[in-house]
């Protein structure tokens, strides 16, 4: 770490030199630079910390640091039937939402880089319109249209909704990948004779599945935590991990909330770092 | 029909070459989900908002401006929606300096650590911000962890009262919203060549001149970025000011939850939502007029 400092480019002349009157060293500078930067990330991840912790913690009132570990609030969690179905629920439209966003955003992605057409500038804008408008509006917005249209509340309603919700990021991110792709690769099959279809399955698809799959782990990401629009979207039997933590803060603070909060925790962590893994191992082969 | 197979693969063609055709599936899809989904829910809430509240959420589609006259004759939601853009300003001006701070180290650290780090940040920003709120209740109140630690080292006598004020509010925001400052900022800072740094070294600028003329324009589109949605996500917050705030903190987004769910008036929940969108709106059209919203976008998001 002591060559830490040379990386800020500068050289031992601002030593003498200063500012303001004042004269600090590169190396005093950089490090509270760095001082800042770990204050930055004790702020961060110390409060995650111990909720992991504390879900361990046998007692109520939550102690801390516990005297003994134990794992009754997550076999409460497991005798719970409502949070095993929010658990399953949240699983579910996650992957529904990242599939239907993926496939969207490809298609989209590809209309936008290969084609030419009026307005596309303005376009561009309202397909990352759900990334500008805030959650709370499109929630209220979004039951009101459905409650008008007499839809009534299903994980199929949370599915569209979350697609959307994703929908701008998987565009962005395939997007950018398609822009340093090599067209002529897609003119050479086209030029050999591959109709459109066969061009996207031979050629494109291929070079551009890496950034579906990030975009896909990102949209399962946002779905499985969005909590301000999903709030109106769900009914008792179609409710989501993030609805039943905040529906618990409600009533009383209890571990068991820990224990459901470091379950989430850990399938926001692990699932894009297997899926991540995946891709980096098959691409590799 | 032999000839009706025969045409098909024609057909197909045909069908494949429509401009049209084309249109509709890419980039027709998600233009057209878009529409769909937001667009056309927002044109709904936008007439609701000038009908009348029926009983049990009813809405009585007779034109009337009495939302916004509600609106306009009270002063407590103007107020509420100037305190929410207050908030985010003041979010946006405390993480501003600590995530660029964070987020220049990272982009200028030589430490094996540096990957750990970064991919922190990424996990951070990841993590549900339900989650991530909830944490600094446990931390913050009465019988929290900090007044433990406190008062187990005897640094105070009694507890700290900071949980349920404006304080805890913005802190958890702050935090939760660091991400979004560090991300941009680390990938603008890190695409800058440290040879044009040490050149104007060794022509002589300071390390302040240096980071003025150098660092800080060629960053600007990161902290460009980082603001946008810092400002956007912190002035909207629904979780912070429910789970954190205190009883003054007063901000839009759970007022608005109020009126739907509680008050069960949705063509006033209708007129507020459009009266805030309309506000963000303006402010992003202010926005756009210095810098490319969807440069902004794309760097934040990808």
């Amino acid at each position: 770490m002591a060559t830490d400092h040379a990386t800020t480019g500068e050289t031992d002349v601002d030593a003498e030199r200063g500012y303001f009157g004042v004269t600090i060293s590169s190396r005093v500078k950089w490090n509270l630079i760095r001082a800042v930067t770990v204050a930055v990330y004790v702020m961060m991840i110390l409060p995650l910390v111990v909720i992991v912790i504390n879900s361990f913690n046998p007692s109520r009132l939550g102690n801390f640091p516990p005297q003994t570990l134990s794992i009754r609030w997550y076999e409460a969690l497991l005798a719970d039937e409502l949070m095993l179905r929010a658990l399953l629920n949240s699983l579910q439209v996650g992957v529904a939402a990242a599939f239907g966003a993926g496939l969207i955003g490809t298609l989209t992605a590809m209309g936008f880089v290969r084609n030419d057409f009026r307005m596309q500038d303005a376009l561009v804008i309202v397909l990352l319109s759900p990334l500008l408008i805030p959650p709370i509006i499109v929630g209220v917005a979004a039951t009101i249209f459905f409650g008008q249209a007499g839809i009534p509340r299903s994980l199929g309603w949370l599915v569209v909704m979350h697609t959307l919700l994703g929908l701008p990021y998987a565009f962005l991110i395939i997007r950018s990948q398609l822009y340093l792709f090599d067209e002529t690769l897609e003119e050479a099959a086209r030029t050999l004779g591959a109709d459109r279809l066969t061009t996207f399955r031979e050629v494109t698809f291929p070079i551009i599945s890496p950034s579906i799959i990030t975009s896909m782990v990102i949209v399962f990401v946002i779905s499985f935590g969005e909590f301000t629009a999903t709030q109106f979207w769900v009914k008792r039997t179609t409710t989501t991990v993030p609805v039943v933590i905040f529906s618990m803060l409600r009533t009383s603070i209890s571990p068991k909330i820990d224990a459901l909060a470091t379950v989430m925790l850990v399938v926001t962590i692990l699932v894009p770092l297997i899926v991540l893994g995946i891709r980096r191992w098959v691409l590799k082969t | 029909m032999s000839t009706g197979r025969a045409r098909l693969p024609e057909l197909k063609d045909a069908v494949m070459e429509n401009d049209w055709v084309r249109f509709l599936v890419s980039p027709g899809l998600g233009i057209g989900w878009v529409f769909l989904f937001l667009f056309l829910p927002m044109t709904v809430i936008l007439v609701i908002s000038f009908s009348a509240p029926g009983d049990f959420g009813n809405v009585i589609y007779e034109f009337t401006l009495e939302n916004y006259q509600r609106f306009w004759n009270a002063d407590v939601y103007k107020n509420i929606i100037f305190e929410s853009l207050v908030y985010g300003f003041v979010v946006t001006l405390l993480s501003l300096p600590l995530g660029y701070t964070a987020g220049y180290f990272l982009g200028r650290s030589k430490t094996d650590w540096k990957w750990i780090l970064l991919g922190l940040v990424v996990l951070q920003y990841w993590v549900p911000f339900i989650i991530r709120t909830y944490a600094w209740i446990i931390v913050l109140s009465n019988n929290g962890v900090l007044n433990q630690l406190l008062l187990s080292l005897g640094v105070i006598g009694s507890p700290l009262n900071i949980m349920y004020t404006n304080f805890s509010m913005i802190l958890g925001l702050t935090v939760s919203l660091l991400p979004f400052m560090i991300l941009p900022v680390y990938v603008s800072v890190s695409a800058i060549e440290e040879d044009q740094i040490h050149a104007a070294k060794t022509l002589g600028a300071t390390d302040f001149r240096a980071f003025r003329e150098i660092t800080l324009p060629q960053s600007l589109p990161g902290i460009v970025s980082g603001v946008l949605f810092v400002f956007i996500i912190s002035a909207g917050a629904f979780l912070a000011p429910t789970l954190l705030g205190g009883p003054n903190t007063r901000m839009i987004a759970p007022v608005i939850e109020t009126v739907f769910i509680l008050d069960f008036n949705w063509p006033f929940a209708a007129a507020l939502s459009i009266i805030y969108f309309a506000i963000i709106a303006f402010l992003l059209y202010l926005f756009t007029r210095r810098v490319d919203l969807e440069e902004a976008l794309e760097t934040g998001a990808t």
